[in-house]
């Protein structure tokens, strides 16, 4: 199989800018009034900058806190938005002319919006793509087929979509804008206020639509289990810049260079002895179980420090919850943003 | 698509009947009192016969012409639901045009009826040309009242992509159309000093002038420019509104996730 990074990239990106102008108006009748006089206009640098590719096949999570501009990317990428400055191709083409040869071959998902007609059936809405997309009633109806199956919808499609329930109703939102086949697949949030289990058969649909069909597929999401589940590599924008680029296992090794270890013994041990040991830090004994933060390196000794303690019953060693990760590295950002 | 509108639509069919019910309404109260005034020796420039066929006619070229796109547009722009389109290899304007011309569809089934029993009614005091050329006429200048009347709705909903809000447009727009497409009043009712403006004004061509095509007093001459400064309006306004969509479009902020 051919490595990812040797093929061309589908989507370049290099100096990628957008800024925003808009009007700020006071609260309250004074600055109602006065915004009708004047009003006062200001710029905001969304995206700053950012240069990436991405190759044929790749998982991508788009990751940032509120505001950060993920959201703006993903619409320059999609060809919602103009850029104000770099230069962006994305399968040979520049975005923001839609041309449509390009727009048959992407596909956009926002989970907060719909691209289904809610007064008929969600059947209506795919024989529209059909002719918009230019589809053969073979190839649709193998489409349908197929993306029915894997999503489990059969039973919906002849249901008005307004009658079925979010989970249902993403679903069948990502049947339509995978009908048509295409080889990019941006998903804004697309499994916001789902439950438990949609959200796990939404994530289990999208790798096997990239492990089947190839798609390259671009996701924002808030749900740090979405990003594990799916992407082999995370892009973090935060005020507009881009500060990381690369697989989530650097992002927890570079942003957390610890290994929690948790171990369980059989009877109350002395955790003291665990002071000063070179690597260790934050060390929390309650009766019998201890936990502590080791260094990646010098984690095979603190092993050996734990099996000597006591009867050891249960030993547990993991990489911080990318989620607490996330959270720190978003925090510790902003303060650092407003302190400087 | 137009098929798929029609299937949404066609959901709501009571709003239709009740819709075509007002659309009717107001030009037989008009027909009733301006015959009324004729009958109590109102000197007027045109006659009973033009007065009857102007408003049995009115109801169904209004409908036919109109557009409620405007609104629906500038909010698509406004709340960024533009955006789905955008994505799609397809004209943005295709879902209003399908929207428009199942609407249009729906109505007439609602509408044709309730105007053959007013057309029954007063069968005997209108102008009815014999002439199917003319009749010809009177429908390619419907079509090219419709298409006039919707790209001056996407002009006004345009400025969406600048203004947060373009509603009291939309509403001035519809006001002064009423009074000056002759939806209201005919427009050869209108006073003499105000010709000028009133024959040449692009509203006229929207609703005054299909309907004078049928109900008489156009000379050959009058026709022929007066098809040509419809379709005059038809190409500038549209290319006008081609324009500010296009820097539009450039200016879209596409609010919202």
């Amino acid at each position: 199989m051919t490595p990812v990074h040797a093929l061309p990239p589908v989507i370049a990106a290099h100096d990628l800018t957008k800024t925003y102008t808009f009007h700020q108006q006071t609260a309250g009748l004074g600055g109602a009034l006065k915004s009708l006089v004047k009003r006062k206009y200001e710029t905001r640098l969304a995206v700053d900058r950012i240069t990436f590719d991405i190759g044929r096949g790749e998982v991508v999570g788009l990751l940032g806190p509120n505001g950060a501009g993920k959201t703006t990317t993903l619409k320059m990428l999609s060809g919602l938005l103009y850029t104000t400055a770099g230069e962006l191709e994305v399968l040979g083409h520049t975005p923001s002319d839609r041309k449509h040869d390009y727009l048959r071959r992407i596909a956009l998902v926002m989970g907060q919006k719909t691209m289904l007609w809610w007064d008929v059936p969600a059947m209506e809405s795919l024989l529209l793509h059909k002719d918009m997309y230019g589809l053969s009633t073979a190839e649709f109806d193998r489409n349908v087929a197929e993306l029915a199956e894997l999503l489990e919808v059969e039973h919906l499609l002849n249901v008005q979509v307004r009658k079925t329930s979010l989970g249902e109703r993403m679903k069948l939102e990502l049947m339509a804008a995978l009908i048509h086949g295409p080889e990019i697949l941006f998903l804004d949030e697309p499994t916001i206020g789902l439950d438990v289990v949609a959200k796990a058969r939404v994530r289990s649909f999208l790798a096997d639509v990239n492990r089947l069909r190839g798609t390259t597929i671009l996701i924002t999401s808030h749900d740090m289990d979405d990003i594990e589940a799916l992407c082999s590599r995370v892009m973090i924008i935060d005020r507009g810049r881009l500060q990381f680029d690369g697989g989530l296992d650097d992002l927890v090794r570079t942003a957390q260079p610890r290994k929690l270890v948790r171990a369980t013994y059989a009877t109350p041990v002395d955790g003291t002895r665990l002071d000063g040991l070179d690597g260790v830090t934050a060390v929390d004994v309650d009766g019998q179980t201890v936990k502590l933060e080791a260094d990646r390196e010098r984690a095979g000794v603190v092993m050996e420090q734990l099996t000597r303690l006591g009867p050891l019953v249960d030993l547990d060693v993991a990489d911080a919850d990318v989620e607490d990760i996330m959270r720190d590295l978003f925090l510790r950002r902003s303060t650092l943003g407003d302190a400087s | 698509m137009t098929a798929a509108e029609i299937a949404q639509q066609s959901v709501y069919r009571g709003a239709w009947i009740i819709f075509m019910l007002a659309n009717i309404c107001v030009p037989i109260i008009s027909l009733l009192i301006w015959r009324t005034a004729l009958a109590n020796g109102a000197q007027l420039p045109v006659d009973e016969r033009y007065i009857t066929t102007y408003f049995v006619l009115l109801g169904f070229v209004t409908m036919a012409t109109s557009s409620w796109m405007a609104a629906f547009l500038a909010n698509d722009i406004r709340l960024g639901k533009l955006s789905s389109w955008m994505v799609r290899p397809a004209s943005l304007l295709v879902k209003f045009v399908a929207n428009n011309l199942s609407e249009k569809f729906l109505k007439v089934f609602a509408l044709v009826p309730m105007i053959g029993i007013v057309w029954w009614i007063f069968r005997d005091s209108m102008n009815l040309p014999a002439d199917a050329g003319r009749w010809a006429l009177f429908a390619i200048s419907i079509v090219l009242g419709a298409v006039l009347v919707f790209t001056i709705d996407i002009l006004i909903a345009a400025l969406a992509f600048w203004m947060d809000d373009v509603g009291a447009l939309v509403q001035a727009r519809v006001i002064i159309a009423s009074v000056l497409s002759g939806a209201v009043v005919p427009l050869a009712l209108m006073p003499s000093w105000s010709r000028g403006f009133v024959d040449h004004q692009p509203f006229r061509y929207t609703v005054s002038f299909p309907v004078e095509i049928v109900a008489g007093q156009l000379t050959g001459r009058d026709l022929l420019a007066g098809l040509g400064i419809q379709l005059g309006y038809v190409v500038v306004l549209g290319a006008l509104a081609r324009l500010v969509w296009a820097a539009g479009i450039r200016a879209y902020s596409a609010v919202g996730a």
